[in-house]
């Protein structure tokens, strides 16, 4: 009795097996999409997976993706968790390498980018060099500098040297009494790090302000007395916050305690979030943050509703996500990709070949020039925490 | 079938983490500083192969001796602390050099580039592998040598009378020191052993993720590293590489199509496996 | 000299939590001679319980009622990680016990990311704009209230343990488990009060954690599970005057590195901090009278 049934359930099972390709009526391409949706910064992750989702759908809708048959393929959007740590990431982008998928759009975290593009091939059509030959298209991970380890990897990311560049200028036209500026920074964090030692600092004295010093503090730091103390001796005029919302909060907050004022807060360009006017709205008012996404456009607008039925917020992260899968569209259908399961790796260059090519690529904001080491320069606007919102206090390319 | 090349990678690589931690079990030390020795042995084979362009056998070699004499190191002091206050102090010394190398700056100029090491940003671009046109076959195969060497020694141990002066240590010191087994030489030896493994691991993971970082060698790493031979159980070495398989392939992997609930149901799955098994899969050893 | 006082008192008063944290590690570990690994997390955890359960019926609850919420948050985690991880496991196998409450850690630290997809939460405090001064220095109202909770937390359970009948019981099952058996006392029983007690006293950790940081994070649990283990040690595992003098000086410490040495080497000197204890003394402050392990 017991063998029949093993037999029987076996049948079942192949046929479910076998039923499954016949039913494939419908062409479809997949772009796959990896981020974080694990830990602190879950978000990210689910943000971009909802853009994403809603873009596709958005393409789907009108007819989908012209292939070089002249037949319509839909979009699909597989998204995988890569926890934001190195080893899965490089494990994630092996598993989509050996997928049909097209094109990754991904990761989240500066910490997975970085190695993650170390294991693509670096120059394309280099035959000794045995790294991954599959383009990856950055939504978020923002950190300085990451797309030139290899031809495969691109980034759709804001250049924050150009923005805190035009905010220390715009500063220093609009504020001409503020002399000394004061750093607070998230050390343990490669983007925050990075985005003060590297940038801010950079730009604040080139502006001519004097950096009169910098506190460090950790991610998960609780205690942020000495570092306020250390900014309340300086008394600077402008304080620049490299740090996430969670430590950049207490970091505010006791900067409140102990009375520290500065005239200018300046913040970090991820830091223009929900997440900190929840945390901080009282203490964060008035900062001042470069950001490459505002809803103040009609594509901005119905980019973040569209994305807001798929459960996810639309902030400068999120749709770097939604103008991606466009761009990609765009890119397959000029690059004329064949939608050919079996000619994966030709289509797979042929979208890589396209973004390089491209010079400008249509943003939410304006339109968005693509620089030669595959970076992005997003048009930008500054925001500023006013009540419970991000609202745009300047327009620097107006 | 790349990526199941990839995943035998990790998993040989995690191997050798859970290795490196079951032979110091095996003397009854629990120790949570296994992810120290494999930062130590990442860092140098790193810098040898980058900085030095020395091939990465050698470089390999170097982190096995660095991990064991730092684990001796480690054995030593160890001794005067018992039972599981080891486990904290063990873990305060892992913390302790990843705080180091969180501060490690050692940076020099090839080119017009500057590469190394650099405190809180990491050390990037360890690229032996691709720049030498190896393929994902070929490192897995170069991993699992490694790896199979480990459990090679580590089995030919268990059926050794080492193996049994190990274990008589962690089964009851007072009885092993009344039949003269020196008990100095034998935990610090399976320190040791234990370190030279870690750093061998440490040294494969660098070259895998080309990018290594002090929040790579953390407190989960560490728990990885005890969480092998336990859940796979102290009786063999194969119930070690079960566990790796079972954790990597299964619950980060296999699970994937769970999605979020991959997360979920890997703390809770640890937890039933622990009731369910308390000694681990392969479980206690039988006279 | 006022940089070294003011980062000397701050870290003091921070250092109250970091006693809660090692009280709870150190009973556990006296009773039972386990550790549980979770308990960081569970605290925490407690926190967010209480937080967000209390959130769904009354909108702007008042703090302490919040913190009551953790409080009692924290006895039913502190049970449930009692059932799951200590209970049903044979006591021999301890390093399945190890084992099975870094599960419990993980699983803890999951279900509130995915409750909260990882963002923080507003914590309500009370007293934090306030602040006292005295003379050049000043002192933070929230930690003050704080480190007076926690005190009078610890006093409770001291008065808890050497006055009544369940203390006596713990005393004694944490002494001679087999002869208090013997006794008549049921020793299961005892144990899952055990738990439920530092699971009460670790929601109130939680509690305050989240007050003086104003926010709750999963960012949270890892260091406080790493400086409670250390508080635990330092001042001696299973002496609970040992966490509360070890909490504070831990406190005192980091806050004092940090002033000097800057935020990247502060937690090394910790770490040489415990160090320096193991070797001189291996036992502890308050070295727990012989006994077991």
């Amino acid at each position: 009795m017991k063998k029949i049934a093993l037999a029987v359930s076996a049948a079942f099972a192949a046929c479910a097996l076998g039923a499954a390709p016949a039913l494939a009526q419908e062409k479809t391409i997949t772009i796959a999409g990896f981020g974080a949706k694990t830990g602190p910064v879950r978000s990210f992750g689910v943000n971009s997976e909802a853009a994403m989702l809603a873009a596709a759908d958005v393409i789907n809708k009108s007819g989908g993706v012209k292939l070089a048959d002249g037949s319509k393929a839909k979009i699909a959007i597989q998204f995988y968790d890569d926890r934001c740590t190195a080893e899965e990431g490089i494990s994630v982008a092996r598993r989509i390498y050996g997928t049909e998928a097209l094109v990754a759009v991904g990761p989240t975290c500066s910490n997975v980018a970085e190695p993650l593009f170390g294991v693509l091939q670096k120059k394309v059509g280099d035959s000794s060099d045995s790294g991954l030959q599959m383009p990856i298209f950055t939504d978020v991970a923002v950190k300085v500098g990451l797309a030139k380890i290899s031809e495969w990897a691109f980034r759709n990311v804001p250049n924050e040297m150009t923005m805190y560049s035009s905010l220390f200028y715009w500063l220093r036209t609009k504020h001409p009494e503020l002399k000394t500026v004061y750093g607070g920074v998230e050390e343990d964090f490669a983007h925050s790090r990075a985005s003060w030692h590297a940038i801010m600092k950079d730009r604040a004295q080139a502006n001519n302000f004097q950096v009169v010093g910098e506190s460090k503090w950790l991610l998960a730091d609780t205690n942020f007395a000495t570092q306020a103390r250390e900014m309340k001796k300086a008394n600077p005029d402008i304080v620049a916050i490299a740090a996430h919302p969670v430590s950049m909060c207490g970091a505010l907050k006791e900067m409140a305690r102990q009375g520290v004022k500065p005239k200018v807060l300046v913040g970090l360009t991820s830091s223009s979030s929900l997440e900190t006017l929840k945390g901080c709205a009282k203490q964060a008012q008035g900062m001042i943050i470069p950001t490459s996404f505002a809803p103040v456009t009609k594509e901005g607008k119905f980019a973040a509703e569209t994305t807001a039925k798929f459960k996810g917020a639309a902030d400068l992260h999120s749709m770097a996500a939604w103008e991606n899968v466009f761009i990609l569209k765009d890119v397959m259908e000029a690059e004329k990709i064949s939608g050919d399961k079996s000619k994966v790796a030709e289509d797979r260059r042929k979208v890589r070949d396209g973004l390089a090519k491209l010079r400008e690529t249509k943003g939410l904001l304006g339109v968005t020039k693509r620089t030669e080491d595959r970076e992005a320069d997003k048009p930008y606007l500054f925001v500023t925490a006013k009540g419970n919102n991000w609202v745009v206090l300047h327009n620097p390319l107006q | 079938m790349d990526f199941y090349y990839g995943l035998a990678q990790i998993i040989g690589i995690h191997t050798l983490l859970g290795l490196s931690a079951y032979i110091v079990l095996l003397t009854g030390q629990v120790t949570m500083a296994q992810a120290a020795f494999f930062a130590i042995g990442a860092y140098a084979a790193g810098m040898l192969t980058v900085l030095a362009g020395w091939h990465l056998v050698p470089a390999l070699g170097v982190s096995a001796i660095l991990g064991s004499i730092t684990a001796a190191a480690v054995g030593f002091p160890a001794l005067r602390v018992k039972g599981l206050m080891l486990v904290v102090a063990t873990l305060a010394f892992g913390e302790g050099v990843r705080l180091f190398f969180f501060n490690f700056d050692y940076q020099v100029a090839k080119g017009e580039v500057k590469v190394g090491p650099l405190g809180g940003e990491g050390f990037r671009q360890i690229r032996f592998f691709p720049e030498n046109g190896w393929t994902t076959g070929e490192v897995m195969l170069f991993i699992w040598i490694f790896a199979i060497a480990a459990l090679a020694l580590l089995w030919w141990f268990d059926r050794s009378r080492y193996g049994a002066v190990l274990r008589a240590v962690g089964e009851d010191e007072l009885a092993a020191q009344s039949v003269g087994i020196n008990l100095t030489a034998v935990k610090v030896s399976a320190f040791s052993v234990g370190g030279a493994i870690a750093g061998i691991g440490g040294g494969l993971y660098a070259h895998y993720t080309t990018h290594i970082e002090h929040a790579n060698f953390n407190v989960l790493v560490a728990t990885f590293a005890i969480a092998y031979p336990i859940v796979g159980g102290l009786s063999s070495v194969f119930g070690t590489v079960l566990a790796v398989i079972f954790v990597q392939g299964f619950l980060i992997e296999g699970l994937r199509f769970l999605g979020d609930w991959r997360n979920l149901l890997f703390g809770a799955l640890i937890v039933l496996a622990m009731n369910v098994r308390p000694s681990g899969f392969f479980g206690k050893r039988r006279a | 000299m006022l940089d070294f006082i003011q980062a000397t008192s701050d870290g003091v008063l921070f250092g109250a939590t970091y006693a809660l944290i090692g009280i709870g590690f150190t009973l556990v570990f006296g009773v039972m001679h386990k550790l549980n690994l979770a308990y960081g997390a569970a605290s925490i955890g407690a926190a967010y319980a209480g937080l967000l359960i209390l959130g769904a019926f009354w909108a702007e609850a008042p703090a302490w009622i919040v913190f009551l919420g953790a409080f009692l948050a924290g006895g039913l985690i502190g049970w449930l990680v009692y059932v799951t991880c200590f209970h049903f496991i044979p006591s021999a196998s301890a390093l399945a016990t190890l084992m099975a409450t870094v599960g419990m850690l993980l699983l803890i630290d999951e279900i509130v990311v995915h409750a909260t997809d990882g963002l923080p939460l507003n914590y309500p405090a009370l007293f934090s704009d306030v602040m006292l001064h005295l003379g050049d220095y000043y002192l933070r109202g929230d930690l003050l209230l704080v480190f007076t909770l926690s005190v009078l937390c610890m006093v409770g359970l001291l008065a808890l343990l050497y006055r009544t009948r369940l203390g006596l019981a713990t005393r004694a099952v944490a002494q001679q488990p087999i002869a208090a058996q013997l006794c008549g006392i049921r020793v299961a029983r005892v144990n899952a009060m055990t738990f439920v007690i530092t699971g009460l006293l670790g929601g109130l950790a939680g509690a305050m954690i989240g007050a003086s940081v104003g926010a709750l994070s999963p960012l949270l649990t890892t260091p406080l599970t790493i400086k409670g283990l250390i508080v635990t040690v330092i001042g001696g595992l299973g002496s609970i005057p040992g966490a509360i003098v070890a909490g504070l000086l831990v406190g005192g410490f980091e806050s004092v590195f940090q002033q000097f040495r800057g935020v990247t080497e502060r937690d090394l000197y910790v770490m040489l901090l415990l160090f320096v204890f193991l070797f001189f003394r291996p036992g502890g402050i308050f070295a727990a009278k012989g006994g077991r392990d």
